[in-house]
């Protein structure tokens, strides 16, 4: 009765009332099983064969025995690891506050210089450009309107 | 002396060290529910008012099963076996 390919039909656990293949045997006890099951090892006493035989080479994948069955797999996507954000709470959040903000204040300091740089950069290119023929009230206003203003995180 | 007359809670006779018996006053709870086939107590569930109920989590009112929270282990195997058998 309990041999490569026997059709059967799950008692016990979440995936009772499914009907499974036994795909490989392991002990007096254990078989391997599959199907729209999980392929997971299982008990014979938690199983109620049925009088069905089905052609599978021993060690079939899931592909295999969802052809001999009938059934679509389910494909599942791995999902990407995703490392849960913590909470944290009371004192350890002050400090954490308070030495993100000195970084911060470093990274203004230095953006700021090179926001500079380029305001000249431009007011040097629109000078030049004056002297071909253009307007200068155009260069008057360019310079306050390329001006980034500066990001507070 | 008081002596709170209440339906709602139940009484506990206390023994002190010093030899007189106090009543405590503690709450009630609900009994357990039970399988409809059988008559068994059922596990997976907890035992608590209409409220509490109401507002737990779905896992606490039933077994990851099925039949879970409505039929014992044994009986739910015995209907899947009818089940396939009859087919």
């Amino acid at each position: 009765m309990i041999e490569v390919g026997r059709k059967c039909i799950k008692l016990a656990g979440r995936d009772a009332g499914k009907k499974a293949i036994i795909v490989e045997i392991q002990d007096d006890t254990y078989v391997l099983i599959d199907g729209e099951v999980r392929r997971k090892k299982c008990n014979i006493n938690h199983l109620e064969l049925l009088n069905e035989v089905v052609k599978i080479s021993k060690g079939a994948s899931s592909e295999e025995v969802a052809k001999a069955l009938g059934i679509d797999l389910k494909k599942t996507k791995p999902k990407p690891k995703v490392e849960r954000p913590k909470k944290v709470r009371g004192k350890k959040k002050l400090l954490e506050e308070k030495s993100k903000e000195k970084p911060k204040k470093k990274a203004e300091t230095k953006t700021k210089p090179t926001q500079k740089e380029e305001t000249l950069e431009t007011l040097a290119d629109e000078g030049k450009e004056t002297k071909e023929g253009q307007s200068s009230s155009e260069s008057q206003k360019s310079p306050i309107s390329d001006k980034p203003k500066p990001k507070k995180e | 002396m008081k002596v709170p007359k209440s339906k709602s809670k139940r009484k506990v006779f206390v023994k002190t060290p010093g030899g007189k018996t106090i009543v405590h006053y503690k709450p009630k709870k609900p009994k357990v529910a039970h399988c409809s086939n059988c008559g068994d107590s059922l596990k997976g569930v907890i035992r608590g008012t209409s409220a509490q109920i109401k507002n737990a989590t779905k896992t606490q009112k039933r077994p990851t099963r099925p039949y879970g929270g409505v039929l014992c282990s044994k009986c739910t195997r015995e209907t899947i076996k009818n089940k396939a058998r009859s087919q």
